[in-house]
């Protein structure tokens, strides 16, 4: 059990972004372990972001876009949608569990959904052990 | 029936002619192997030729032909090589306009020894040997079959004993990058050994490697701390396949599957939510 | 700061952070003079403020004078979402003199005072979102924003109602337009409708005068039975490739007489104009005050080209305008802007199987009936059954075929409601006969469109609540025999209903175009799940899409009637003609940029490119972004694996730097080192 989950979440600025201030403007409340860093496109999250954000002691890490189809750059979240299924499955490789990365797609208009994912993840994550000391 | 030897010295006499030279083994003095170009001008050298222990001849081709691009060469393959070849073809390293392959097929005791599913070519139009099956990998069976907590503890206690040579990124014919993303510190934390759980190093060299490990296995081979560094590779190779339909090194113009765009089913196969 | 290894951290920049209360919207759930208090021992942070309104112009005030007076070198504020107030901070720091990317927005209202309820807890995720922020925006650059002439030749590309507005509206203004066009003639759907609701006026009688006028307007370059093959370059430069079909007529010596059209021996079906319930001639034009008026030969089915002899137009032509060696032109042409106004396809009603649709032969669809109902149609405008000459005495409209049908597609296809009412005057206007409506809601909100409704109401047409089951020709009682039996649930009466009729009517969904996800590929913009056009804002920016120089309007972007898409030809030719009289226009400065001295050329980030923005050079062996088409997404950076591409404004320094200063903060609660590097 994690007391105090800490939760990065990559969130593209077009789409997921807004949906997180939707909740904000609709005043969803949701654990305030996430912290949210903006990107572009959630296809601009490298691998190599999200493995270093573990390596800071992140308990968990989301990765959030547009829907597929919706993407405000045509086809950039079918690159995450094919990179961290990838990594996920990787993890798993490793041994680490790989629902700790989430993957889902937020749109702006989905505000409600935005809430409610953070709040089922930084549960989730809540009855895993410390990623860190899981490590040891 | 001739050996392989043999044949593959006639193979390498047949091409010798028409091309500037013929990439492939020479044993050298402690029955060491190393890439050779052999050439009309020196024939005497084929006395030398070598078939095993398997040294990464694609990486040597890559070399020529940055320095050369216009000599016509051939190249002496096994299936694993073809495949690197293809793949540094797709990734634009290797212009195959003026080389001619030449396919090595592997023996059953080489195939067992690289725990090798494809011992074949499939592209090379001349070819040497008998073509045979692939056979199981146990190594990678085993641990796929590991629970979680088994599976952490397995990696833990094998990259503990990594000593970051970085020998399994120089010898990989895939690894062809001008700078490494495994020497940033940005990404791979420096100066600390063993590394801290869990290891960046391979980690990402594992995401570097999918859908670009051709299943070579000269990593495993390189490695001083015999890691079994292709079974993780090897594990992002069979969902690659099972997600993308995908295949490093299987077919000339399919494009890697990371950079595409989704097809029908890729999606619902990745399992990501709707 | 001290590190782990006890030595201070260097930062060299001077950093303003400003945390803002928004009235009670931020402080009163945020301790906000805490987090101010608490940020100026950030490294690199040489004022830390709290303030009302940060957005007021005090506030920028606040932001400017400290930018002069103590030399800031970054700025942080603490407030709402960027999307609310990025530019005007970035526009407040501009203002005093700092580059607009060395400052960052850390969200503490929608993102921690609004969706936190605890007091501590939202302090506490104030002050690492400040942290971040902090962390991030020393690793800023800054950036120029890059400055691109326009070409004043704008492109249209579709030649219905709603391409034929733009092109007049920038043609008008004295900027040339090409007006491309696949069909033989511009007009689009509009020409071939009879009345437009709900007014009644003739359609041709409104439509054909814009149709002449694009036709002989001398700032009007009409390419139609041409399509455009290639799009280069980006807003202000680009260069389009059109191939101009073969029309196997010279245009210079055709006079449009229609001899060629009389004498050709060969009928076809025109599945077309006439949606298939009339004839046309193997050279035609698709109908009598099409524009241009030159026809075009249907290479395969003229008898010439198809058996070697023939050649009746050639012979007949006076002016040798029949050209059967003319092969496809190829044009290339620049412009400025785009505007795509390429409109809809009809939906296939034969889908829905269960509604008889090329089964029964007096099932018509919307487009058929339109034809049936049109003075110049196939049948003079006689309301009549298949077979050419029986009127039918009961007629059963059905709504929503293929619209708001989770089978087919969810949205409601906006006219469909209106033009079957239309449907419903004129069949009892001109037969009599009953009509029967069967809808799901009525939706008529425009003006005098419920008018209308009243008015049909008024003139006995039955309206039936209810999704119709099924269209039958099956009969269970006599009085069913030889005719078409509509099978619905009236939910009203709470009734099964079977209601005999002799002719059925499809309101067909209007669905986007079937290759609109090529056309948007080509273009380089985005497609709906349904396949329409996305527009840049659904409600503020309707006929612009993410890519600059790039617009849509009428049905492309979704369904729409004839105001509505004439409107939007219009705003759109506004819209670029607001960059046409900027002379240059300012494109994103945070694009993609490549090491070309560690670049490999393995190219796996030009495959990843939605925008053919990176191309690869032979030459160097590298490969090279062309800012100017870089819409800055970065996919290309999370796909080079030696990271030898980079985004400007979102690095991976950038992102790891605001990732650990968010990290660090919420693990100790107290600063350790925020070195990018470990």
């Amino acid at each position: 059990m994690t007391t105090e989950p800490k939760i990065i979440g990559f969130l593209c600025n077009w789409c997921s972004y807004r949906g997180a201030d939707g909740a904000g403007m609709a005043r969803l409340k949701y654990p305030p372990n996430i912290k949210i860093i903006r990107v572009p496109c959630s296809g601009r999250v490298s691998p190599e972001l999200v493995l270093r954000t573990f390596r800071e002691g992140a308990d968990g890490v989301m990765v959030l876009g547009c829907h597929i189809g919706d993407c405000h750059y045509s086809t950039g979240n079918h690159r995450t949608a094919k990179r961290m299924p990838l990594l996920k499955k990787l993890l798993e490789y490793t041994g680490i569990d790989s629902e700790r990365l989430y993957i889902n797609w937020v749109s702006a208009a989905e505000g409600e959904k935005f809430a409610s994912v953070i709040r089922d993840f930084t549960e989730k994550i809540s009855t895993l052990p410390p990623f860190r000391e899981t490590m040891k | 029936m001739t050996d392989r030897l043999t044949s593959l010295r006639e193979a390498i006499e047949a091409v010798l002619p028409n091309v500037d030279g013929v990439l492939a083994l020479r044993i050298g003095p402690g029955g060491i192997s190393a890439s050779h170009l052999f050439s009309k001008e020196h024939p005497e050298d084929l006395a030398k030729l070598a078939l095993w222990p398997k040294e990464p001849v694609p990486d040597t081709l890559k070399i020529i032909l940055r320095a050369h691009p216009d000599a016509k060469l051939a190249i002496v393959c096994r299936g694993c090589e073809e495949r690197g070849i293809v793949e540094m073809f797709k990734h634009a390293q290797l212009n195959l306009d003026n080389v001619t392959l030449i396919g090595l097929q592997c023996e059953q005791a080489e195939a067992e020894f690289c725990r090798c599913a494809k011992p074949f070519t499939v592209h090379s139009k001349t070819t040497v040997g008998q073509s045979i099956k692939g056979v199981p990998d146990p190594v990678t069976e085993k641990i796929a079959a590991m629970s979680q907590p088994e599976r952490l503890a397995f990696w833990k206690q094998e990259f503990e004993h990594c000593i970051k040579c970085y020998g399994c990124r120089t010898i990989c014919p895939q690894c062809f990058c001008n700078v490494c993303t495994l020497e940033d510190e940005k990404w791979v934390e420096t100066g600390r050994l063993p590394m801290a759980n869990p290891s960046m190093y391979h980690l990402i060299r594992a995401m570097h490697m999918t859908a670009k490990c051709v299943a070579c296995r000269e990593c495993e081979e390189t490695c001083p701390a015999d890691i079994p560094l292709a079974v993780q590779f090897r594990l992002m190779a069979r969902d690659v396949k099972e997600l993308f339909n995908y295949e490093a090194g299987a077919v000339m113009d399919q494009k890697p599957p990371q950079l595409l765009v989704l097809e029908e089913g890729d999606y619902e196969r990745s399992g990501l939510p709707h | 700061m001290k590190t782990k290894n006890g030595s201070r951290t260097e930062v060299q920049e001077k950093i303003g952070v400003y945390v803002c209360h928004c009235g009670s919207n931020i402080a009163g759930t945020v301790d906000v003079a805490d987090v101010a208090r608490w940020a100026a021992h950030l490294p690199g942070v040489v004022v830390s403020r709290d303030y009302k309104f940060m957005c007021s112009s005090p506030g920028q005030e606040l932001i400017g004078k400290d930018i002069k007076e103590l030399g800031l070198t970054r700025v942080v504020v603490a407030s709402c979402s960027p999307h609310l107030h990025e530019a005007t901070f970035r526009g407040a720091c501009e203002r005093a003199g700092l580059n607009p990317y060395l400052f960052e927005m850390a969200n503490i209202r929608e993102q921690d005072s609004w969706v936190t309820s605890d007091k501590a807890e939202a302090t506490k995720k104030a002050k690492a979102l400040v942290a971040a922020a902090v962390s991030r925006v020393a690793h800023q650059q800054p950036l120029e924003a890059l400055l691109v002439p326009i070409d004043a030749n704008v492109l249209v590309v579709g030649g219905g109602i709603a391409g034929i507005q733009a092109a007049l509206e920038i043609a008008d203004s004295g900027n040339h337009v090409y007006l491309v066009e696949r069909e033989p003639s511009i007009g689009g759907h509009m020409a071939q409708f009879d009345k437009t609701f709900p007014t009644l006026d003739c359609s041709a009688c409104i439509l054909t005068p814009k149709m002449v006028s694009a036709g002989n307007h001398k700032n009007i370059t009409l390419l139609t039975w041409s399509e455009v093959e290639k799009v280069e370059g980006y807003v202000g430069n680009f260069t389009v490739t059109i191939r101009k079909k073969a029309r196997f007529v010279d245009e210079a010596l055709c006079t449009g007489c229609g001899v060629c059209q009389e004498k050709c021996p060969k009928k076809v079906i025109d599945d077309v104009f006439e949606a298939g319930l009339g004839y046309r001639k193997a050279i035609y034009t698709p109908f009598p005050q099409a524009v241009p008026n030159y026809p075009v030969i249907d290479h395969d089915n003229c008898t010439y080209f198809q058996k070697g002899t023939c050649k009746a137009c050639e012979k007949f032509c006076a002016t040798g305008a029949i050209k059967f060696d003319q092969v496809d032109e190829i044009l290339t042409v620049k412009v400025g802007n785009i505007i795509l106004a390429t409109g809809y396809d009809l939906f296939d009603a034969r889908k829905v199987s269960n509604y008889g649709y090329a089964r029964l032969p007096n099932v018509f669809t919307s487009l058929e009936m339109e034809r049936l109902t049109n003075a110049s149609g196939p049948t003079g405008g006689k309301i009549v059954l298949r077979d050419g000459v029986t009127q039918p005495k009961s007629v059963g409209i059905i709504h929503c075929v293929g619209s708001r049908d989770r089978n087919y597609n969810n949205y409601c296809s906006v006219i469909c409601c209106m033009q079957s009412l239309k449907f419903a005057h004129l069949v009892h206007e001109r037969t009599g006969a009953t009509v029967y409506n069967f809808y799901i809601d009525i939706r008529t909100p425009f003006k005098a469109y419920d008018e209308f409704y009243q008015k049909v109401l008024e003139e006995g047409t039955l309206f039936v609540r209810g999704k119709v089951a099924e269209v039958t020709d099956a009969a269970r009682l006599p009085s069913e025999e030889g005719r078409l039996i509509i099978q619905a649930e009236d939910t009203l009466a709470g009734k099964q209903r079977r209601i005999p009729v002799d002719m059925v009517i499809l309101s067909s969904a209007l669905e986007a175009r079937a290759d609109s996800k090529e056309v948007a590929q080509k273009f380089g913009i985005s497609c709906s799940a349904d396949q329409w056009f996305i527009e840049k804002h659904p409600k503020l920016d309707p006929v612009a899409t993410m890519t600059d120089g790039v617009f849509i309007a009428g049905t492309c972007t979704g369904p729409k009637d004839i105001p509505a898409s004439v409107a939007q030809g219009a705003a759109a030719a506004a819209r670029v003609l607001s960059i046409i009289g900027q002379g240059q226009i300012q494109i994103e400065a945070a694009t993609a940029i490549v090491n070309e001295e560690t670049c490999v050329g393995c190219q796996q980030c030009i495959a990843s490119c939605p925008y053919q923005a990176i191309v690869y050079r032979e030459d160097k062996g590298k490969a090279y972004v062309n800012e100017a088409l870089c819409k800055g997404c970065g996919t290309c950076v999370g796909s080079c694996l030696p990271k030898c591409i980079s985004l400007k404004h979102f690095t991976d320094e950038q992102l790891v730097a605001e990732m650990i200063g968010a990290m660090h903060t919420m693990k100790e609660f107290e600063l350790i080192p925020m070195e990018v590097a470990a």
